[in-house]
């Protein structure tokens, strides 16, 4: 059995590549600007105008379905878990407190919920990232 | 005793301490650590790989499914709650790749399972042995021999990889092993 595999472990946990996720959110920025356009024109686009803006959306759609497939198939490790959970938090509450200063206290609601959520989740990925230190820790790692 | 490997009473200290190392880099993954996730994958690359290529018996298809089993595993990496499981862990995964990617599937032909039997066809058999006595064995035996004695992996282990009760799994030895014997002395080995 001298025969070796035709791949390398560096091949196997090759990060997602940041020129996909370059794309996706150029994707998503483009298709949601174009929607927003379209969404706010005044007056009725003409068909080919109304043709070529949904082939837009649907081309900067289709890089943000891939790069967001990328990000998916990567595994969502400790670190990562408590730092998108700061993410959720911090924008949540954001647009909780903005959403309340622009249209009032009951527009906040939502924002509060999800932040609510927000804490929780990261609640939870600290705990779970503190028991996987103990776990390293009780094995000599340091 | 023959649900023993006698090569894996022989290694059973570095066993012990190769588990363990996979435990703590298991761990060290899981919290993000990436020199440890190389490590992981470096240490398990040319096993599972070499345990698809005996099943599957086709290099390119090998390296298909290699890949696909890491893909699958790495996903599900995060959420092993027993680290010190690993290899049984990954091997599992390894196997329903390969069973998925075997026309036919395993059980085409496959004779009933005959109940456990004292072991009258025991040999003591080394590693390159059964290496080149496996492709003529058939899948379901082939397995279990290259898992108890490629892998080292004891009769629980293979149990939980095959999905079957310890008592199969030393009966597919039993079995896998007067297959491999007869393969071995058409090729010219002795008896």
């Amino acid at each position: 059995m001298s025969e070796q595999p035709g791949f390398t472990p560096e091949q196997v946990i090759r990060p997602v590549s940041r020129g996909i996720v370059a794309a996706g959110i150029a994707g998503l920025t483009g298709a949601t600007m174009i929607a927003v356009l379209w969404a706010t024109e005044p007056g009725t686009l003409p068909t080919r105008t109304r043709a070529a803006f949904a082939g837009l959306i649907v081309i900067g759609l289709s890089w943000t379905v891939l790069a967001l497939w990328s990000l998916l198939r990567r595994p969502l490790f400790a670190a990562d878990r408590v730092i998108g959970a700061r993410l959720a938090v911090v924008f949540s509450a954001a647009t909780a407190l903005v959403s309340a200063v622009i249209a009032g206290p009951l527009a906040g609601l939502p924002g509060l919920l999800l932040t609510a959520g927000a804490v929780l989740l990261l609640v939870r990925a600290r705990a779970w990232r503190d028991r996987l230190r103990s776990q390293a820790a009780q094995r000599g790692w340091i | 005793m023959p649900d023993v490997n006698r090569n894996r009473r022989a290694a059973h200290c570095s066993d012990v301490t190769d588990r363990q190392r996979d435990a703590l880099l298991v761990i060290r993954a899981q919290l993000g650590d990436r020199s440890a996730l190389t490590e992981l994958v470096g240490h398990w690359h040319l096993p599972v790989w070499r345990y698809v290529r005996a099943m599957l018996g086709d290099r390119s298809r090998a390296d298909d499914v290699s890949q696909e089993v890491w893909a699958r595993a790495l996903r599900a990496l995060p959420r092993l709650r027993q680290p010190e499981r690993f290899a049984p862990w990954l091997l599992t995964i390894a196997r329903r790749s390969v069973t998925a990617n075997i026309a036919g599937g395993y059980d085409r032909n496959a004779p009933d399972e005959p109940p456990p039997t004292p072991d009258g066809a025991q040999m003591v058999l080394d590693r390159t042995q059964v290496s080149d006595g496996l492709a003529g064995v058939p899948l379901r035996e082939r397995e279990v021999l290259i898992l108890f004695y490629l892998h080292d992996l004891p009769v629980d282990d293979c149990a939980e990889i095959l999905g079957v009760p310890p008592g199969t799994v030393k009966s597919r030895l039993n079995r896998a092993r007067r297959l491999l014997r007869d393969r071995m002395i058409e090729k010219g080995y002795d008896a």
